[in-house]
């Protein structure tokens, strides 16, 4: 009756496992985790009969959900008596779900979360500390690179999300008209400077109707890679770390080239569509924009369709002045709410997702690029592999190479900073506010927003 | 008396509770039959089994009333009173909220908004689906089609399909755009630019004008005609009819559709957040009051306030049906009163 193995489980783990089995007897069930860690036992630690039914909660549409679906029916066949029930729903919406979830105690027991909202749950003392499953053997996170597990810790240190997919944002650039331009592709390590040298450069030589840049200064992502890139912090605990002077820097660079006309202008900005296959980017209006690395296929796909023949591809952000990386990973994983009554199975799913075969193999990095190093690998070597996914986990091997910043999250980050950030930046570049008067409010409500948040 | 009361005629069944000092109004209803029933077991007047009956077929509202919307509006009237994320249990707070909202600059803005929206919006509405209306009430061949073709918009224009294809059509590369730059005319970003956002959004309601259309239709079929004829023979032209005849005939309709209209006005969000993606922009030009209350309580995870900004919106919009109410009587002609 007890079909489960688990070929990536370590020696210990599965020695544990079969003497849990055996304690157990036949109840349709098995048991998972290796020796405890000291001062960690039984579900704290992952560790009991995987049975039953979890409910798993995930963003996507389509293609996602299908291979998400995909990976549970192996779970469930490599686990007898397991049921995984989906709960999945739009990104736009699946937070205000997942709080009315949390509202009634009734969240998942496994929820996809991000690094920018983990805090959000975590600082309630919503979530489980998943380290003493890890020192368990529980959830083997051994093949994902410290840095990169690092996005998935609370402000307190704690592990509360095992990351497995890492999403980055890249500058996408419109190849053929940039070589039109007779500006190339920006050289490996520019820097900010050489950057905005460059779109000047690009928008001297550029067709009517075609913008270098795609107006950027409300998108919080390009903010957080430029303070990175200085070399600074975005946070420190649940207050602001980096200056009013830099802020009002970079807003003031992005108001110097909106003016000269560089990008395009404030009003097409905002009327801008939020998918990447409508962005302008993508049909050819703008030759540069920070798009996720992980879009690249649908974007060259649109462009392909508005803009016969023009090709795109893309590249790591500027560095800071002193070479420093200002690509920040965004990652997705998996947590377990405190609430959930069933820990072995949901720690059993997580450590599966991350560490099959099999499951890998059919998921292959669908919400950005696996975390697991050997999969990744594995992935890459396929050579069916479509060109645009293989260039895009291709850049995130070289940016983990470079061992990116990571940024903690406050609690109430994403409620009070980036819609913000956006109006702030419309604030100015729409009705003409003050640049260092906007930056002093927009950092003082966002002081006094993250403070009440905790 | 108390069986005459309850309806119960006085029949042999009736007299032996009397006799046996039993309540009469559980005592018989019908002819006989009640005589044969056990006469340990109470039994129901008319008036009581049908008021039973009338409860039963009302339960399933009432429960949705009392669960679905009384309870969650006094419970949401107590959260007004108090700091609540979703995450942690409701902190008392007094009358935190209500004082933060005199002070929230944004708050400020969405009621500027809104009132922009309503004040606009609302004649335009009543003015277009009149004349429409006035225009249909004729004799004219393929009548219904028109009238048909006129009321769908008011089917499908709050919807999300429609918002959306709004938001294409007023794009800087949108087919408004194109038309204008046929008749040698140069467009604007119309959802993009402050100045513009909130009035392609009156557009998209004043386009909704199908409800109002019907009842001012429906109105205009009941003017009695005789009354046109004698306005006619006193030399009135076609404007004086209508100022003199139509408009204090129709006013208790205008009536009507101003109450509905305004108040729908005050409550619109899915157009301002679907054309803006949720964020009231371009710089909360299209910050509906409605949208500025859902970013606050599902966004910002601030409960407590966006009960207390729902609560506000419920007083002012009272107030002005009690206001309304209170003014019909200067010029609302009812037609009882001629």
């Amino acid at each position: 009756m007890f079909t489960s193995h688990r070929p990536t489980r370590r020696a210990t783990g599965v020695a544990a496992g079969l003497l849990a089995l055996a304690l157990a007897g036949c109840t349709g069930g098995t048991s998972v985790g290796g020796e405890p860690a000291e001062g960690a036992t039984g579900a704290d630690a992952g560790q009991g009969e995987v049975t039953g039914d979890i409910r798993l909660s995930f963003w996507g549409s389509g293609l996602r959900v299908e291979k998400t679906n995909g990976v549970s029916d192996l779970f469930v066949k490599a686990n007898p008596g397991v049921t995984v029930t989906p709960n999945f729903g739009d990104f736009s919406a699946y937070f205000q779900k997942l709080n009315i979830e949390a509202t009634s105690g009734n969240l998942p027991c496994v929820v996809q979360l991000q690094g920018r909202q983990l805090n959000d749950y975590a600082g309630k003392g919503l979530l489980t500390d998943l380290q003493p499953m890890v020192d368990s053997g529980a959830i083997d996170v051994s093949n994902i690179p410290a840095e990169v597990l690092d996005t998935g810790r609370g402000t307190d240190g704690k592990l509360y999300e095992v990351p497995y997919g890492a999403a980055y944002d890249s500058i996408m650039v419109n190849t053929t008209l940039a070589e039109q331009a007779g500006v190339g592709v920006p050289a490996e390590g520019y820097t900010w400077d050489d950057f905005v040298d460059y779109v000047q450069r690009a928008d001297a030589a550029l067709p009517e109707g075609v913008a270098a840049l795609n107006l950027g200064g409300g998108l919080p992502n390009y903010f957080i890679e430029y303070v990175r890139a200085h070399g600074e912090e975005l946070f420190d605990g649940s207050e602001v770390a980096f200056t009013q002077d830099r802020l009002v820097e970079f807003w003031t660079m992005w108001e110097q080239l909106r003016q000269a006309g560089v990008t395009t202008t404030a009003q097409d900005k905002s009327a801008e569509a939020t998918q990447v296959e409508q962005s302008y980017v993508a049909t050819g209006r703008a030759v540069v924009d920070n798009k996720p690395g992980n879009q690249l296929g649908q974007a060259r796909g649109a462009l392909a369709g508005a803009a016969p023949g023009q090709e795109l591809t893309t590249i790591q952000l500027p560095s800071g002045p002193d070479g420093s990386s200002g690509t920040v990973l965004f990652t997705s994983g998996w947590s377990i709410p405190r609430t959930c009554d069933n820990v072995p199975t949901a720690a059993a799913f997580i450590d599966f997702w991350v560490n099959d075969h099999e499951a890998n193999a059919l998921f292959a990095s669908n919400n950005g690029a696996n975390t697991n190093t050997v999969e990744l690998d594995s992935q890459l070597q396929d050579p069916a592999l479509d060109p645009s996914t293989r260039h895009a986990l291709e850049l995130y091997q070289q940016i983990v190479e470079d061992e990116p910043p990571t940024v903690l999250y406050p609690a109430g980050y994403q409620a009070n900073f980036e819609t913000a950030f956006t109006r702030a930046y419309e604030d100015i570049s729409l009705n003409g506010a003050d640049v260092r008067a906007t930056a002093e409010t927009f950092i003082a409500n966002l002081n006094s927003a993250l403070a009440a948040a905790q | 008396m108390s069986s005459v009361r309850g309806g119960a005629p006085r029949t042999g069944a009736a007299a032996q509770h009397r006799a046996a000092g039993r309540d009469p109004r559980g005592g018989s209803v019908g002819t006989g039959a009640g005589a044969q029933r056990d006469p340990g077991v109470p039994r129901m007047s008319r008036r009581a089994r049908e008021a039973l009956a009338a409860y039963g077929f009302l339960l399933p509202w009432l429960v949705g009333l009392v669960g679905l919307t009384l309870g969650p509006m006094l419970y949401s009237l107590y959260l007004s009173f108090t700091r609540y994320d979703l995450l942690t249990p409701p902190e008392w707070s007094g009358l935190d909220n209500y004082r933060a909202m005199l002070e929230d600059p944004r708050l400020a803005k969405s009621v500027e908004v809104t009132v922009v929206y309503v004040a606009v919006a609302v004649p335009a509405i009543l003015v277009v689906s009149l004349a429409v209306a006035l225009v249909l009430s004729r004799a004219m061949r393929f009548l219904p089609f028109y009238r048909a073709a006129f009321y769908l918009p008011s089917l499908v224009g709050a919807s999300v399909a429609v918002s959306l294809l709004w938001r294409h059509l007023f794009a800087g590369d949108g087919v408004v755009n194109a038309l204008l730059r046929a008749v040698g005319v140069q467009g604007r970003t119309w959802i993009g630019d402050p100045d513009t956002a909130l009035y392609t959004l009156v557009l998209l309601s004043v386009w909704t004008f199908g409800s109002p259309m019907i009842i001012f239709l429906a109105g205009l079929k009941q003017v009695p005609r005789d009354l046109y004829e004698a306005a006619e023979v006193d030399g009135a032209g076609p404007v004086r009819r209508f100022v003199s005849v139509t408009l204090p005939l129709l006013s208790p309709l205008i009536f009507f559709n101003v109450l509905l209209t305004t108040v729908n006005a005050f409550q619109a969000f899915t157009p301002a957040y679907v054309v803006s993606g949720g964020t009231g922009g371009p710089a909360d030009s299209t910050l509906f009051y409605t949208l500025y209350l859902y970013q606050r309580g599902f966004t910002q995870l601030d409960m407590g306030y966006a009960s207390a900004m729902a609560w506000a919106l419920l007083v002012v919009l009272g107030a002005f049906t009690a206001a309304m109410f209170a003014t019909a009587r200067f010029w609302v002609h009812y037609g009882d009163e001629r």
